[in-house]
């Protein structure tokens, strides 16, 4: 005969507010082999644990129920209380009233009061035929892959390999810096983004623990923590890598032309590039999707002879290139390389990217000085097309006035109703760069509010009001296309309750941030999931910021939420911490809640087999004949496989069919 | 409206001239103006209005405005600044500029010829008052002290206040 124990929580007035704690308690009492039924105001505060310690303790039981709130959060605490006092921990059964209970009704005492009883007795039910489980380990592959290689994925991959792990660092681009690369000057400080950025890059590359594949994405995963496979696609780059010195002769004398990405669209890159100066790896690109074979010659063909020289006519490219590094002659695969690694946990860092202004049809997209803030800070920056003189792009004229508008596409029940959080912050600092350099340029600034929320950051906004900038409290409602390309702002000052309206040579708009379309096949292939604002979803919004559902797979960076550098950097930090913990215990707990075939039942039908998501099944030889058997560390305890055994063969743990009638009789009662 | 840079620019170096140093910055909370009692009173251009007003490139366009006359120099707004505007020295800089343009409320004029027939700004004849009570019916201030008048009738017409030929 089990002993249960039932332990009731207020959770302060988050069940109590609602239930009836003393009357739930009460009838937990007078279920069957319940000896000891109690109440706390928080079961898992110290004292609380410590009264369920000590009935194990003393004896007294030898099954726990704990009613409260969800297991997701306080299984783990109550589990390891009665472990500490002596019981195995698989001997507990959580009965969730709170989220099940008082939160959905709360308009309803009486009645959540009664399903708290029915929830109860439910639990009680299954504890009375729980069963002892133990713990499993598998080994840990020591090495960790970080996917995207911005500020977030080197800050990640530098920890992770400064602890002694190796890691990959995996770019889809062919160099890694990501969207800090772009950027001219970083607030709050002022200090230019790429000379604190590109040592960083140099550092990652050349770091003996870090191995950076760029060009590169995912192709596949498989596997669960501690033991991912992941398959890299290498794409093709049609430069021999090996022998390229990065000297962008290719560049200048390929004639193909297509928009800069670096430069968000403000000039052409050449098909044959390197993506930016200060490129980590400096290495060149021949992009093949702008190539426009020169002279009629596919790639991968032989070149033609010139009659007269008898020399082989070569493309610009390849000419160029002194090194040998561009041979076209040879029959590249489009889809480049497959690379299978083995990691035991993975950190996500795939960036963001800022919404087009074509969203926006009130705000003139059409005219060619109405400006996303990214492209804004590719003029001011000395790598971009104007190698940071300030002209706007219609006629390279120096404008007079310049207007920023905050929240395009932010705050907006028609785009994203989140605030992207830090185009407050850059749009000032855009504005106090272009002050400094230009003290009589007309600055005009349009906020709904003004988020600085940081250290300094307060300070630094402050300074631009007394840098003579004019801020507005209220959004930009429209712009009108007038002649020379310039703008009629539509604008309202709140403070004075006054319309606004102007001419503007240069607007600029701080549009959205939100996560890539790319990012959703990558979700997929990772089993990861999105959060209402559609951002990579982490475990907990307070408690578990950088994990994720799936254990062993971490975020960090935008991909998870918009935030700035120094909130990235500490993101990525964070992340790359807790993707070391398998690596550093070399070994990581398997759940014992998982299926087990009994062989001797098995008729090896093989049902079971192809209906696995996690083809943790396959055949193996008992007695001399076929039966299905399941790998324990692929399992995740889905059921699957027990609900469809014709024989019955196969027990879920913890799912047990006499813990699950019990439970079904309890709540029929 | 529309954002003329030098109108702001002429607003703001003309404050600033006359004594509103920290114009600049203002983050437009308002607390200036949930203190003051001139805001209570009704008067439309105080603190942070008339800030806004000023930053809006308004300077001309409001000096006939009376607000600011209408400030009793508590400086509550001072203390509860949180960017360090001093929001009562702007009020008064810009009084300043209404006074050298010669755009005077009716309510300052009593005031100001006040100060310069008694030494007090605000005045009324205490004697009948006084001698209901069986007080000595003249105080001993400037406004029975015919010297004392004369000083400071000096004083104003030597100061800035003189040169504004009110007297």
């Amino acid at each position: 005969m089990a002993k249960v124990g039932v332990y009731v929580c207020h959770c302060g007035s988050n069940i109590a507010g609602v239930i009836d704690v003393a009357t739930v308690r009460d009838f937990a009492e007078t279920l069957p082999d319940v000896v000891i039924a109690r109440k706390d105001l928080f079961m898992c505060s110290d004292s609380g644990q410590e009264m369920v310690k000590q009935d194990v303790r003393d004896g007294l039981v030898d099954r726990v129920v704990v009613a409260a709130c969800t297991p997701r959060t306080h299984e783990p605490i109550f589990r390891a209380a009665i472990e500490k006092a002596g019981l195995n921990k698989y001997l507990f059964e959580m009965a969730n009233i709170r989220d099940q209970g008082s939160w959905v009704h709360g308009h309803d005492h009486e009645g959540a009061t009664e399903k708290a009883k029915k929830i109860v007795a439910s639990a009680v039910g299954k504890a009375r035929f729980l069963e002892p489980l133990e713990d499993k380990f598998v080994p840990v592959t020591n090495a960790a892959l970080v996917i995207g290689a911005g500020i977030g994925g080197i800050s990640a991959a530098l920890e992770l390999a400064n602890m002694g792990h190796k890691t990959y660092l995996v770019e889809k681009r062919p160099s890694i810096g990501g969207v800090m690369a772009q950027l001219d000057k970083t607030f709050p400080t002022n200090d230019c983004s790429a000379c604190i950025l590109t040592p960083k890059m140099v550092e990652a590359y050349n770091h003996p623990n870090i191995e950076t594949l760029t060009y590169s994405e995912v192709d596949d995963a498989s596997g669960y923590i501690g033991n991912f496979t992941i398959k890299i696609r290498q794409k093709q780059t049609y430069v021999d890598w090996s022998r390229c010195t990065g000297c962008g002769d290719c560049a200048t004398k390929c004639p193909a032309k297509t928009a800069d990405e670096f430069n968000a669209g403000l000039s052409d890159r050449r098909a044959a590039y390197i993506m930016f100066p200060q490129a980590v790896p400096k290495k060149a690109v021949v992009d093949i999707n702008h190539c426009i074979n020169c002279a009629d010659r596919d790639i991968g063909t032989l070149p033609k002879i010139n009659k007269k020289t008898g020399r082989p006519i070569l493309a610009p490219c390849e000419r160029s290139c002194q090194a040998e590094a561009i041979n076209r002659s040879i029959a590249h695969n489009p889809d480049g390389a497959i690379r299978k690694i083995e990691v035991g946990s993975i950190v996500i860092a795939t960036g963001y990217q800022v919404m087009d202004k074509d969203w926006f049809k009130e705000m003139a997209p059409a005219c060619p000085n109405v400006i996303t803030a990214l492209q804004l800070e590719r003029i001011i920056s000395a790598t971009g097309p104007t190698e940071g003189k300030l002209l706007r792009p219609s006629d390279k004229e120096k404008p007079r006035t310049i207007t920023f508008v905050s929240c395009m596409g932010s705050r907006d029940e028609h785009f994203h109703t989140y605030c992207s959080r830090f185009c407050c912050m850059y749009m000032i600092k855009q504005a106090r760069l272009i002050k400094e350099k230009y003290p009589d340029m007309v600055i005009n600034m349009h906020f709904i509010d003004v988020r600085a929320a940081g250290k300094e950051y307060d300070e630094y906004y402050v300074g631009a009001r007394k840098m003579g900038i004019n801020l507005f409290k209220g959004k930009v409602g429209g712009l009108e296309m007038l002649t020379e390309d310039k703008l009629r702002v539509l604008a309202y000052d709140m403070e004075s309750a006054t319309s606004i309206e102007y001419e503007s040579d240069l607007v600029v708009l701080a549009t959205a941030v939100e996560l890539p379309p790319d990012a959703t096949a990558l979700a997929q292939k990772l089993g990861l999931q999105f959060c209402g604002s559609n951002f990579f979803r982490e475990l907990h919004p307070k408690l578990g910021p950088v994990e994720t559902a799936t254990e062993g797979l971490f975020l960090a960076g935008c991909c998870q939420g918009p935030k700035d550098i120094p909130d990235t950097v500490a993101q990525a930090k964070g992340a790359a911490a807790a993707a070391a913990v398998p690596l550093a215990q070399g070994r990581v707990r398997i759940d014992p809640i998982i299926s087990e075939v009994h062989s001797e039942k098995c008729s090896g039908c093989g049902i079971c087999i192809p209906l696995c998501p996690y083809h943790a099944i396959t055949m193996q030889t008992y007695a001399d004949r076929p039966r299905a058997q399941i790998e324990m560390s692929s399992c995740k305890g889905c059921g699957v496989c027990t609900s469809a055994c014709p024989s019955g063969a196969i027990v879920l743990h913890g799912y047990e069919e006499s813990q699950i009638f019990a439970q079904i009789e309890a709540l029929t009662a | 409206m529309i954002v003329d840079q030098n109108k702001i620019n002429e607003a703001v170096s003309t404050v600033v001239g006359y004594g509103g140093e920290h114009i600049l910055n203002c983050v437009q909370c308002g607390a200036c103006s949930a203190v003051c009692p001139g805001v209570k009173a009704g008067f439309p251009l105080l603190c942070r209005h008339l800030i806004r007003s000023l930053l809006n490139g308004n300077l001309e366009e409001i000096i006939e405005d009376s607000s600011s006359w209408g400030c009793q120099a508590c400086n509550r707004c001072t203390e509860v600044c949180p960017q360090g505007v001093r929001p009562q020295e702007v009020v008064f800089a810009f009084r300043r500029y209404q006074a050298n343009q010669l755009a005077f409320s009716t309510s300052s004029v009593t005031s100001q010829m006040n100060l310069f027939e008694t030494g007090h700004a605000v005045y009324t004849d205490p004697r009948e008052a006084r001698k209901k009570v069986g007080l000595p019916e003249e105080t001993p201030t400037s406004a029975f002290d015919e010297q004392a008048k004369k000083e400071i009738q000096t004083l104003i017409n030597n100061s800035p206040m003189g040169a504004l030929g009110l007297f």
